[in-house]
């Protein structure tokens, strides 16, 4: 009899392999951080228990607080691994072109409210963008928390923003209009502290990127000043 | 060596079997490069590529010392240019010029000889974009069609990919450039200028007097980062090494791990996000070999094409102007002289290019 395969690489991401998994029947993901060539054994070592200890400490938080988030199952430091409920579906970044602008304005609503409700528990995504969401039965679910953090500075939830704006624009631009609008609008409902701080923080990251109008870009630092 | 050898145009351009010269004028920052490229029936031939570089004695880049050095050597590397080109200015068909991003009095050296040349001459005048030009005469070299480009120069780094006859910006510096980081940590810890000695950067020679590493923070934003941090922190172990030559070394030899390691993890990132098989290295950095040596190890690691533009053409010069202004001398981009005016943050995703495909 052939020896049952226990686990499948189903995706290398930047810095993990993900495996599909069987754990008690449940279908299963096991995320494995590994070591890259290009790093040295120390930094390495370091990468791979401090990313994968805060990565379920966050995860858990999340979860725990009713966010749709991969429940996580197991977690094992040492090895740089994390066992999670599998999510069945489609990453947004893969499927944006094809929906339609009811669907847009949906999306950008339900990410708007879930990063407001993330940064009022003082968590930071850090890699916010399309191809972290998952569009599954049970809705849109966010994963990947591999740079979350804690943070209380108002500038990793604007960047949170900034990002996830960013990829619309690089993968649907002709929506990055009514996106934003719909996602900043759910965001300002939704934030528990001062929301219009993050999203004049955002604008400013906008005008941080190499060569933008300076005229731009002084208008907005005056004012950030100026309040 | 580049010159004489012939490339295949990969890009779109129009067929034509007429044979056409175009004469590009770098003179963005440091460099003032003239370069000559002849095309004939889809095929490219790099004929010369002079330059002159601006070298501080003290302190970084002084925008008018380095004008001033532009105009005191433009009318000889031009003549220079034409005669290896074996070329008069009559015979060229086009004056490309870089118009942006760049200094603005040293901008302006190049696109006032440009104007001159254009209206002189009775010459078509094309204006390119500098970070548009190093990264098609790296596509041109490497004869990749799709890569993730990395762009890391002195005032540059940033992860771009094609779309929709775009360059689109994946990932950037929040703040400071690579090439900036490393330079301005070189100048405070005392061990620049000159900041590169027989092709090696100061930082990689500190490096080799250290034998360990220290921690430094390591800023990743999805596919962007963030140096000021990092500089801000090396400088102060620079300065508790207090003339250690071992102490400091260790410093840069961590400095250098972390800037660079940041730049390979959003590339990585970048290739995941973008599913694309060639990874092509350009600008100004892209000479460092440990940064070299990096990328191909994550290159082999995904099994992609990786390629690092030579240093020839990796570092400012005319020739990628030249190439860059005849994609747009073919496409019809050309404008006349009162219109060539400098845009000092000429951002590389604001235009279409024409020769880009439509995917």
């Amino acid at each position: 009899m052939a020896s049952k395969q226990v686990a499948v690489l189903i995706s290398r991401g930047a810095e993990a392999e993900i495996y599909l998994s069987e754990l008690a029947g449940v279908k299963v993901v096991v995320k494995k951080r590994v070591a890259k060539p290009y790093r040295t054994p120390e930094f390495n070592r370091l990468f791979i228990t401090t990313r994968t200890k805060i990565e379920a400490k966050i995860l858990s938080e999340l979860y725990d607080a009713g966010l749709s988030v991969p429940a996580p199952i197991i977690v094992d430091e040492e090895h740089g691994v994390i066992v999670l409920e599998y999510v069945e579906g489609e990453r947004l970044s893969d499927i944006i072109d094809s929906l339609s602008s009811e669907e847009v304005v949906k999306a950008a609503e339900y990410l708007g409210d879930f990063a407001a409700k993330m940064h009022s528990l003082g968590i930071y995504h850090g890699d916010f963008t399309l191809a972290n969401v998952i569009l599954s039965k049970k809705g849109l679910v966010v994963i990947d928390f591999g740079l979350a953090g804690y943070s209380d500075d108002i500038e990793e939830y604007a960047i949170d923003l900034h990002l996830m704006l960013r990829s619309v624009h690089a993968m649907r631009p002709s929506v990055v209009d009514a996106f934003s609008k719909h996602m900043t609008d759910s965001y300002m409902r939704n934030y528990k502290g001062n929301g219009v701080e993050v999203l004049k923080r955002v604008a400013e990251i906008r005008t941080r990127g190499r060569y933008i109008d300076k005229e731009l870009r002084k208008s907005i630092m005056r004012e950030r000043y100026v309040d | 060596m580049l010159l004489g050898k012939s490339f295949k145009v990969l890009v779109r351009v129009p067929s034509i079997d007429k044979r056409v010269v175009v004469l590009g004028i770098e003179s963005t920052s440091h460099t003032f490069g003239v370069g000559i490229v002849e095309y004939h029936n889809g095929y490219v031939t790099p004929l010369s590529n002079v330059l002159s570089q601006y070298k501080p004695e003290k302190g970084g880049i002084h925008p008018r010392e380095s004008f001033t050095h532009h105009v005191n050597v433009a009318s000889s590397v031009l003549k220079k240019a034409l005669e290896e080109a074996g070329l008069t200015l009559g015979e060229v068909d086009a004056i490309a010029v870089a118009i942006g991003p760049g200094l603005g009095p040293c901008l302006r050296v190049g696109a006032g000889l440009a104007r001159f040349l254009a209206t002189y001459y009775e010459k078509p005048l094309v204006p390119v974009n500098h970070a548009v030009a190093h990264i098609e005469i790296g596509k041109l070299v490497s004869g990749f069609q799709d890569p993730v480009i990395v762009y890391v120069s002195g005032g540059n780094t940033m992860i771009v990919v094609e779309k929709l006859s775009r360059y689109r910006v994946v990932g950037e510096t929040l703040d400071i450039p690579l090439g900036n980081l490393l330079d301005t940590f070189a100048r405070e810890a005392g061990i620049a200028p000159p900041y590169v000695i027989q092709g090696k950067h100061a930082v990689d020679i500190c490096a080799e007097w250290g034998d360990s590493y220290i921690p430094l923070p390591y800023t990743v934003k999805g596919c962007d980062l963030s140096y000021s941090g990092l500089l801000t922190a090396a400088i102060r172990e620079a300065r508790k090494a207090s003339g250690s030559k071992k102490l400091l070394g260790n410093v840069c030899k961590s400095l250098r791990e972390v800037a660079f390691n940041m730049l390979v993890e959003v590339t990585e990132r970048t290739l995941m996000l973008t599913g694309k098989g060639e990874i092509l290295l350009v600008g100004g950095v892209a000479s460092n070999e440990l940064l070299r040596s990096k990328f191909e190890s994550i290159a082999k690691f995904y099994n992609v094409a990786y390629y690092g533009t030579p240093p020839e053409v990796a570092g400012d010069n005319g020739l990628m102007i030249a190439y860059t202004g005849l994609l747009g001398f073919l496409h019809g981009k050309t404008a006349r002289p009162e219109e060539v005016i400098v845009k000092q943050r000429f951002r590389l995703d604001e235009e279409v290019y024409p020769w880009l495909a439509n995917k």
